[in-house]
């Protein structure tokens, strides 16, 4: 926040702000110019120029530029959004290029679903270099459920460079287990101390681009009793602001796995509705208000052959909502490599 | 005529001190030197040079004609100011008719929805819509678009500018038009894009800087004839603790938007979130409400809900000066916010309102806009 004393100001509006206490912009800015004039025993016309010297300062601050600047990328690198690839062409070209460095994703489906193997796929491509789709730099999982899934981790990452998502004289050279900074985390309020004293550590030094926590869910369906939705409402939404704030200050994508609850009420009753219809993603309108792109994934009662000639289960990948994206369901099958798309 | 000293924009303490010292109109205060003030008053010279400025330059302000013409105008001339103000179409018929004829410039039009139900791309398709040239029967304008959640997509608005220059040249070419087919090489996804100025804040310090500072913006820019704000709700919402603080900003923002419209002819949207409520009759029901409170209400002019219903998007005009509330449906397809076709009665709402439409707004030139069929 910068200071109102270091603006080119009349030497009497400034030596009436400080009499004021108005130091930093944001103070001048909450009051109504008549309010100013009040605090200050300024004239109209002077407590225009204190709030325009003020906001024009601040406007140093706004990213701006025109939408073809943004689509040839020659704006500032705070605008410009990356994607990280989910490490296979095909969902990478249902979600338009992957995961936007931008907000909140959310993977949400039932238990046993897939979720987590999103992420884990997730925090593997984040290390190719950009050329290949990922960050060129580790990733964080914080755990809030189980234990970390390490064997299922190693297992992929050792199949990883088999996938031929860069060439191997790339992904000879990445350890691709080491860079996977894992946390357990039991409760929110250590969650958002993770959150706010030990993620910058790693996001200020680059040697993190993606945050997976698995899952938001878990913090909040437990520890709340039935009337005390207010304070979870607040509890979610305060921590969903530490989320996005750290995705936009670090340009880093930040995936969130949530659990589904079951629809009661008006729809239930019909008998045979889909699975898509009967679960909705858990945690309520706040939530879904702090999410920029929810996904949903389930399994279906399909079964194809993998490569290697075992059977594996259809699942379906959807778009509930995303500013980019239709709704549209594509599918994919978990197998020993990892998650894979189907045409 | 004497004007009292109270009437002028002065500081309360200064017309204190004006009165106590017996000068209660402007006559007072005529032919009196700054410093002559200072010593009667005892303040400082600058105050009292602030004073005699301000009292002095209102006066030959007030006494020259032109701007007290200005000033004043009948309903009259309001009215036809604003027929021929037009609007900015939302390229799905249904809704421009709710709305009669499209969101309307000089007004604020709020949009409220739930997550994902299309608020962010009727942002989007209106920033695109504002550019159609005039020979096509649009504005020819360009827009603001501030986004505050992050969740503005290029590759999204690139898709729809896409759809929007597709759809012209197609009336073009159908009605073999010289006018527009010239239009036309100047109306690209280029030119569409570099159009729309857009801003990433990130807190509400940033959002009441740049609306302090987006007047001058567009003295510079005259063409701008849209200011999105997508959403209004995020800087409020999340992680302010201070409600009266809240309220207060609003109040001011919503101010200045409306200043803003009106000024500089201008349509202001802004995109709001949902909240729930619980009912106040004490049976626990929750239902969806605008987010930011009641007294926020009466800041847009017009007030439009999306909604889903069934597995369909329906928006709900809630408050209007001028149209009944109705619903109609709408659908977000890959080309932006267009028409759907659903076989209830919802259709006959929609079939009413046009014919209504056409009695009392027929000398619009409608017909020349483009619609998708």
């Amino acid at each position: 926040m910068g200071d109102v004393q270091d603006l080119v100001l009349h030497p009497r509006i400034l030596t009436a702000a400080r009499k004021a206490k108005l130091h930093r912009y944001e103070e001048v800015l909450r009051f109504s110019p008549a309010d100013l004039e009040r605090l200050t025993h300024l004239s109209a016309r002077d407590v225009g120029h204190l709030v325009r010297e003020v906001s024009e300062a601040v406007r140093h601050r706004i990213h701006a530029a025109t939408a073809l600047q943004l689509l040839l990328g020659d704006c500032p690198a705070e605008l410009k959004v990356k994607f990280l690839s989910l490490g296979c062409p095909v969902l990478d070209e249902f979600l338009r290029g992957g995961v936007p460095c931008q907000g909140l994703v959310e993977i949400s489906g039932e238990s046993s679903a897939g979720k987590t193997q999103f992420g884990l796929q997730l925090c593997l491509t984040v290390q190719l270099p950009e050329k290949w789709g990922g960050l060129n730099a580790g990733a964080v999982y914080i755990c809030t459920e189980d234990a970390f899934p390490s064997k299922r981790l190693a297992q992929m990452a050792q199949q990883f460079p088999t996938r031929a998502l860069a060439p191997a004289e790339v992904t000879k050279k990445i350890r691709f287990s080491d860079q996977i900074f894992v946390e357990h985390t039991a409760d929110k309020d250590q969650l958002s101390k993770c959150i706010q004293s030990r993620l910058p550590l790693l996001l200020e030094r680059g040697v993190v681009k993606l945050i997976v926590i698995d899952s938001i869910t878990a913090l909040f369906r437990g520890e709340y009793e039935s009337r005390e939705t207010a304070r979870r409402a607040k509890d979610l939404q305060s921590l969903g602001t530490q989320l996005r704030k750290v995705s936009q200050k670090y340009n880093v994508p930040v995936v969130c796995i949530n659990q589904v609850s079951a629809v009661v009420g008006k729809r239930r009753g019909n008998g045979n509705i889909s699975s898509s219809q009967k679960v909705i993603p858990a945690l309520g309108l706040v939530w879904s208000s702090l999410v920029t792109t929810r996904l949903m994934v389930s399994r279906t009662e399909h079964v194809v052959q993998c490569a290697d000639g075992s059977p594996a289960v259809v699942r379906s990948l959807e778009v509930m909502f995303s500013p980019y994206l239709p709704n549209t369901p594509s599918y994919y099958i978990v197998d020993a490599q990892g998650v894979k798309g189907l045409r | 005529m004497s004007r009292h000293v109270g009437s002028y924009p002065l500081p309360p303490y200064l017309k204190t001190k004006l009165l106590a010292g017996g000068f209660s109109t402007v006559e007072d205060l005529e032919d009196l030197k700054p410093v002559e003030l200072s010593k009667e008053l005892k303040i400082s010279p600058e105050e009292a040079l602030e004073i005699l400025r301000v009292v002095q330059g209102v006066q030959n302000d007030a006494s020259s004609p032109s701007s007290s013409d200005e000033a004043v105008k009948t309903a009259l001339d309001l009215l036809q100011e604003e027929r021929h103000q037009g609007c900015i179409i939302t390229f799905c018929s249904a809704l421009d008719e709710l709305l009669g004829g499209g969101v309307p410039l000089t007004k604020i039009t709020e949009f409220c929805g739930a997550p994902g139900v299309g608020k962010t791309q009727m942002g989007m398709q209106l920033a695109i819509d504002v550019q159609i040239p005039c020979v096509f029967g649009g504005l020819g304008g360009e827009a603001v678009y501030v986004d505050t959640e992050g969740s503005f997509m290029v590759h999204r608005l690139e898709d729809m500018a896409k759809a929007a220059v597709e759809h012209c040249r197609h009336i073009a070419t159908v009605e073999n038009n010289r006018e527009q087919l010239e239009a036309m090489s100047d109306f690209t996804v280029e030119h569409i894009l570099s159009r729309i100025h857009f801003y990433r804040v990130h807190d509400w310090v940033e959002l009441v800087a740049l609306i302090n500072i987006l007047p001058e913006f567009l003295q510079q820019h005259p063409k701008i004839r849209l200011v999105v704000m997508d959403s209004i709700a995020f800087p409020f919402r999340h992680d302010f603790e201070d409600l009266s603080l809240r309220t207060r900003l609003l109040n001011g923002l919503a101010q200045n938007c409306i200043r803003l419209a009106d000024s500089h002819k201008a349509a202001v949207v802004l995109v709001n979130q949902m909240t729930t409520k619980m009912g106040h009759s004490g049976d626990g029901q929750a239902h969806l409400v605008p987010a930011l409170g009641e007294s926020w209400g009466h800041a847009s002019t017009i007030r439009v809900l999306l909604f889903w219903e069934a597995g369909y998007r329906y928006a709900r005009l809630y408050k209007s000066p001028t149209r009944e509330e109705a619903t109609v449906p709408y659908q977000v397809t890959m080309a932006g916010i267009r028409d759907v076709c659903i076989p209830n009665s919802t259709q006959d709402v929609t079939s009413d309102m046009s014919q209504e439409e056409g009695t009392s707004h027929g000398d619009h030139s409608q017909r020349k806009r483009p619609r998708v069929s």
